[in-house]
């Protein structure tokens, strides 16, 4: 095509000779492999679907995604630069900000891996605290996650109802952390507050609220025609996929496994809980928003086996580490179950005053790496769709 | 193959450096094992076939070079477990996962960002978390000044290990060597 | 007083009252919109400026009339102007044939319907110019879709119409009102039900709205053909919008719900209370459903609107046939 007569730029004539678009990096980099004829189209870092500042370079042939690419790095802190340069008391409060949406998750991985490297014992009722809190947080995640994820596919009104709920769980939190969102209660050896008689009387009556309300949202949303349609069949991720990308949490269970770190490798006092894994009867989608909103059922179960077994005593062990505490020299790797997946921490101490190497496994990382996979091949709206239902929170892949 | 002991054998049989055993419930592994570079595409592929995943690629600095773990969980029962190399100071190059676990990708090119490191034949070894290279052109963000440096048998990283190559041994200073190379203990 | 400068007056009397209404309307829908929205979704809506947020609306229209004009590197100007303006100008005429009374019509044609369907076609024209002009990929493919769609629902939209021209014998608005009566069981949606639901499904098809709305679907293309248009150029395109919505409401009033008649007395506060009602149900299911995804629009307008309003026209036309 040419330039129509009122000197005008073609912007098709830029997509007939790759190479001549002016782009970063990255852009250059991505252009080098595509084909001629082809749009390629940079969605993000700003972009309303992206949630933040990923951003995913696409190769359009009409409107099917041939390939794409994300690109990481516009949220990157370098946390594990500062595991290194900080204490582990200082680095403790960078844990609730790694990923803002399941804090609390960081942080069990993190005091988790020094407590094992120490040795710390923690005393019952700081677990049943630790459970409890981080099985709430798990709800506000997934809330979080279902409001956005039916945003995603246009469906504005969700997200306020889910913030509705959100806001009555940080409201609970808000007692036992002192924080609404980059929550940081854990110590080494315990967490740092109890909880209080209104703490407890808000979770009883928050249980049955939310079972009332996941009823309304079957029926609102989950039942509705046009989202089954959006979702049911599009992006299926299968056991390979998973397995070759390293992807865990509702993912992978979505694919079929029952694997819950809570289970495998019970940390904590969750031996003691019993735990339904929810399997996604499919791997699309679809199996996905259903495994995630099946876990809110169980983490709801969950924290009413806590509440009935909690014991009064110390919530932080005797002589627990102050900030000048040196870990003792060693390799230590705790896993625990995030709202997005298997959140890994390999802590190396050589033992000086910091750590020697604190790597962050983020499963989000993990997770969004099988995006350009499964997205190849499908419409734009279904690579939005498989995005969403990937559940990215970009600060924590970023790190 | 889920089962620790037939690991080591494997691991064994492929000329490992050393082989140890964990504590799973202090140190969240079951086995390790220091591979030369040339067998680690032969124990993935074996882990793969084991449906076994990679989990995350963990690089760090000591003063031997750079030790980067490979974590491995498998699928079907918890038996989390890694695989070392030691990639030498001078040059370091690693082989790639990538064709068989594509999900290395990202892990090598962040290990990449952070330590400067080489993997041969992944194919896309362009900065992921750092800037481009037109905008950044520091030092690799993790290396340590040569003093702050700690030799790996002060890491822990050797827990119940036995050594199986002399000059690894050697290498990093540890005196116990087994005389039975590629068999059975 | 020569009778051709009479209908001149009148028509620009008419059309400078229609732009009154068009800019009223926007107000009003913003307004509703917004309050709808918020008791959807639990929340108040607006309520600080004025007695229950009433004048954020106008708020908002001043701070689009103040907001600086960005233009984009590398658009065709005339064309990246042109787009607006012809979204927002062919809309006055189709106001023309409505009648809004027994005698208050601008221009009474015989074939008012043909009319509007002919001109409401030129709406998508300036969604094109503005997806081309702009020199941005997201509008581009919001252009293209918009294209699609449009012209797909155009048919369905047509044939619903037409079942109720066959119905009765005209193409002429106020004849098509008048054959219906006073009360809700006289009017043409009990005789076309099928029409009707045709009709209420393209008209969001047609208007762009959400779960159709496709072309500007904000969180696949951001926001579509106008992506890179602000201040006044973002609100011409708002504008019309609102404008098409009241005109299709109008329409959907006119042929299905009685038009300007309506218990107690005739006159046009039932034509705008019919059209009002028609717009709350388009403002409802945009802040209810999730959006369709593109083939599946097309699907749903090529494999069930089309088939359907085809059948329910060679329906209507045996019956009338057979029995009138």
């Amino acid at each position: 095509m040419t330039g129509c007569s009122l000197g005008f730029i073609n912007p098709l004539s830029v997509l007939e000779n790759p190479g001549t678009t002016a782009g970063d990096f990255y852009a250059r980099n991505f252009e080098k492999k595509a084909q001629p004829g082809r749009v390629i189209l940079n969605l993000g870092p700003q972009h309303p679907s992206t949630h933040g500042v990923l951003r995913v370079l696409c190769e359009l042939d009409g409107e099917y995604v041939a390939r794409c690419e994300p690109i990481l790095g516009y949220l990157h802190r370098m946390h594990e630069k500062m595991g290194e340069v900080k204490t582990p008391w200082q680095f403790l409060p960078n844990l609730g900000r790694v990923d803002y949406l399941h804090p609390l998750a960081w942080n069990w991985a993190f005091v988790g891996a020094a407590e094992k490297l120490a040795g710390l014992t923690v005393p019952p009722r700081a677990e049943w605290l630790r459970i409890i809190s981080c099985e709430l947080n798990r709800i506000s995640s997934h809330l979080l996650w279902w409001g956005a994820f039916v945003m995603d596919l246009g469906g504005f009104t969700p997200i306020l109802y889910a913030f509705e709920e959100r806001e009555k769980i940080n409201d609970i939190l808000q007692i036992i952390t002192g924080s609404r969102l980059t929550m940081a209660n854990f110590r080494f050896g315990g967490v740092c507050a109890d909880g209080d008689a209104r703490f407890f009387k808000l979770i009883q009556e928050f249980i049955p609220y939310l079972r009332e309300r996941l009823k309304m949202y079957q029926g609102l949303v989950t039942d509705n025609v046009i989202l089954r349609r959006r979702l049911e069949g599009v992006g299926p991720i299968d056991v390979d996929l998973c397995q070759r990308y390293g992807a865990t949490g509702p993912i992978l269970r979505a694919a079929g496994l029952p694997r819950d770190l809570r289970v495998d490798y019970p940390y904590g006092y969750y031996d003691q809980v019993e735990l339904t894994i929810p399997t996604g009867p499919v791997n699309d989608s679809f199996g996905r928003y259903l495994v995630r909103l099946a876990e809110i059922e169980t983490s709801l179960s969950i924290v009413e086996r806590a509440l009935k077994v909690i014991p009064d005593g110390p919530i932080i062990m005797e002589k627990a580490p102050k900030v000048s505490w040196k870990l003792p020299a060693g390799e230590s790797y705790m896993a625990v179950e995030g709202a997005r997946g298997q959140i890994n921490v390999h802590l190396v101490s050589d033992g000086g005053k910091t750590p020697y190497r604190v790597k962050l496994r983020a499963p989000g990382f993990s997770n969004l790496s099988l995006f350009a996979e499964a997205a190849k091949g499908t419409l734009l709206a279904d690579a939005i769709a498989i995005l969403g239902s990937l559940d990215l929170v970009i600060p924590e892949i970023d790190r | 193959m889920t089962d620790p002991d037939k690991w080591l054998t494997s691991w064994r049989s492929l000329g490992a450096l050393s082989v140890s055993r964990h504590d799973l419930a202090k140190e969240g592994l079951t086995v390790s094992a220091f591979l030369p570079l040339a067998a680690l595409i032969q124990a993935a592929q074996e882990l793969k076939q084991a449906r076994y995943s990679l989990l995350d690629i963990s690089a760090l600095e000591a003063k031997e070079g750079f030790v980067v773990t490979y974590h491995f969980d498998s699928l079907d029962q918890p038996a989390r477990l890694a695989i070392r190399i030691l990639a030498p100071k001078k040059k370091p190059l690693a082989p790639s996962l990538w064709s068989i676990f594509q999900g290395a990708e990202w892990h090598e090119r962040e290990a990449a960002d952070f330590f400067g490191l080489v993997f041969d034949g992944n194919p896309n070894l362009v900065p992921l978390l750092l800037p481009d290279p037109d905008e950044f052109t520091g030092p690799p963000p993790l290396r340590k000044a040569e003093a702050d440096l700690a030799p790996v048998s002060k890491l822990g990283l050797l827990a119940q290990v036995e050594i199986l190559d002399p000059d690894f041994g050697e290498l990093l200073g540890l005196a116990q060597v087994s005389d039975s190379r590629g068999g059975q203990a | 007083m020569d009778l051709s400068l009479a209908i001149f007056v009148q028509i620009i009397a008419a059309v400078l009252l229609i732009i009154a209404l068009m800019v009223g309307n926007a107000v009003v829908m913003v307004y509703m919109e917004r309050k709808v929205a918020g008791f959807i979704q639990r929340r108040p809506g607006p309520y600080e400026v004025g007695p229950w947020g009433t004048i954020q609306a106008i708020c908002d229209s001043m701070k689009l009339l103040a907001k600086q004009l960005y233009r984009p590197g590398n658009v065709d100007l005339i064309l990246y102007y042109l787009a607006p303006v012809l979204a927002f100008f062919p809309v006055l005429l189709l106001f023309l044939p409505i009648p809004f009374g027994p005698w208050l019509t601008a221009l009474h044609i015989n074939e008012g319907i043909v009319l509007i369907l002919a001109f409401a076609g030129l709406g998508v024209l300036s969604n094109l110019l503005a997806g081309w002009a702009s020199n941005n990929k997201f509008s581009l493919l919001g252009a293209a879709r918009a294209v699609a769609q449009t012209v797909a629902y155009e048919i369905p939209m047509i044939l619903a119409l037409l079942a109720v021209v066959f119905l009765s014998g005209s193409m002429d608005l106020k004849r098509i009102t008048e054959q219906q009566g006073q009360w809700p069981w006289e009017w043409n949606i009990l005789l076309q039900p099928l029409a009707f639901f045709i009709y209420l499904v393209s008209l969001v098809g047609e208007t762009n709205r959400a779960p159709f709305d496709l072309p500007e679907a904000e969180s696949e293309l951001t926001a579509g053909f106008h992506t890179e248009y602000s201040g006044m150029g973002f609100a011409l395109f708002f504008l019309s919008e609102y404008a098409n919505m009241l005109l299709v409401s109008f329409v959907a009033a006119v042929f299905f719900l009685g038009g300007y008649k309506g218990p107690i007395a005739d006159g046009f506060w039932w034509l705008f209370i019919k059209a009002y009602a028609v717009m709350f149900f388009m403002v409802w299911i945009r802040w209810t459903f999730p959006r369709v995804r593109f083939d599946q629009l097309l699907n749903l307008n090529w494999k069930w609107l089309l088939p359907l309003g085809l059948l329910n026209l060679w329906a209507t036309a045996i019956i009338m046939k057979i029995f009138l």
